[in-house]
């Protein structure tokens, strides 16, 4: 997989984030997987069609995700995850892809995406994607998240 | 917006499917309206489409039933929902589904071109899906290996 392809999510999503005051993400560490795979409460999905075809998934702790809602709606107490903060989380990914997708514009590579779909459980195994994925994790004062990214190159 | 435009064609490719591949028939279809969050019943496949129109499609069903389907699918025997041939299987059955009724959408409406991500496959306990902004219909089906639900969620994009 070639990093170009790479650094426009992250760069989108930690533009959007520090946009959204979501101050102090800090990134850990980079692990390559043979398949996309999480085993995550909470998962925001995003397809990706057109120039590039793959999934995008946002996956964290339901900590985590509370913690981002809060401070995304201005440190309003997030104490359940119910829809408002899901809904919070669902607009993050949204704004993360499209802003990366408008990064790829600029190198000649048109791609479409879904809207997002949050999908949160306990005790979750998934299967996103066959393919070599990147699982970029982050840490910041409202806890850790991965971005994962599977593209079918 | 019309709706059979959109739900019909999955509902004809999910029956479709299900008797060519896995020899089950679906004997009975219906409606079902949706809350906020779509409660899933153990097992779910998404796969998102783009392009002309935006949105969604799951297939959902307990995870005995895709330990059924998968058993069918491939004539193996699988101990859990967890073995990875079984997510495949249902992702296998995902793609197929919905890659049959877009096409038969966009055969239909010219210019729609929409396209297919490839699918996700979730299990687990006590599974929720969300969506914002986008309104969505299910059908659950009856079948030999117990219910399974087909949802369609569309957002009307730009043409």
């Amino acid at each position: 997989m070639d990093v170009k392809y790479i650094n426009p999510f992250i760069a989108g999503f930690l533009n959007v984030c520090s946009m959204l005051g979501l101050a102090g993400l800090q990134r850990t560490g980079l692990v390559k997987r043979a398949k996309l795979q999480t085993v995550k409460d909470v998962n925001v999905i995003i397809g990706l069609a057109g120039d590039i075809k793959g999934n995008v998934v946002l996956s964290m702790p339901e900590s985590t995700a509370c913690n981002i809602a809060s401070t995304m709606m201005g440190g309003m107490p997030v104490a359940q995850f119910d829809l408002m903060p899901k809904s919070a989380l669902c607009e993050l990914a949204n704004m993360a892809a499209g802003n990366s997708v408008s990064r790829f514009e600029e190198l000649g590579l048109l791609v479409n995406i879904t809207p997002p779909t949050l999908v949160n459980g306990k005790k979750v195994i998934s299967l996103v994607s066959q393919v070599e994925t990147l699982a970029i994790q982050f840490n910041g004062t409202q806890g850790t998240l991965e971005l994962n990214v599977a593209l079918e190159i | 917006m019309n709706d059979s435009i959109y739900m019909a064609p999955f509902i004809r490719a999910t029956v479709d499917v299900f008797k060519e591949m896995l020899d089950l028939t679906v004997t009975r279809g219906q409606p079902e309206t949706e809350g906020d969050s779509f409660a899933s019943r153990g097992f779910t496949v998404i796969v998102g489409f783009t392009g002309g129109a935006r949105g969604r499609f799951f297939l959902d069903m307990a995870r005995e039933t895709a330990v059924k389907l998968a058993r069918s699918m491939t004539g193996e025997d699988y101990q859990s929902f967890a073995d990875e041939e079984v997510l495949l299987c249902g992702a296998e059955l995902g793609n197929i589904v919905s890659g049959r009724a877009i096409t038969h959408i966009n055969n239909h409406q010219p210019g729609l071109n929409i396209r297919l991500t490839p699918p996700s496959v979730f299990a687990g306990e006590a599974l929720s899906m969300f969506n914002v902004r986008l309104s969505s219909w299910s059908v659950v089906m009856e079948t030999e290996a117990g219910p399974v639900k087909i949802n369609v969620a569309v957002e009307e994009g730009k043409k």
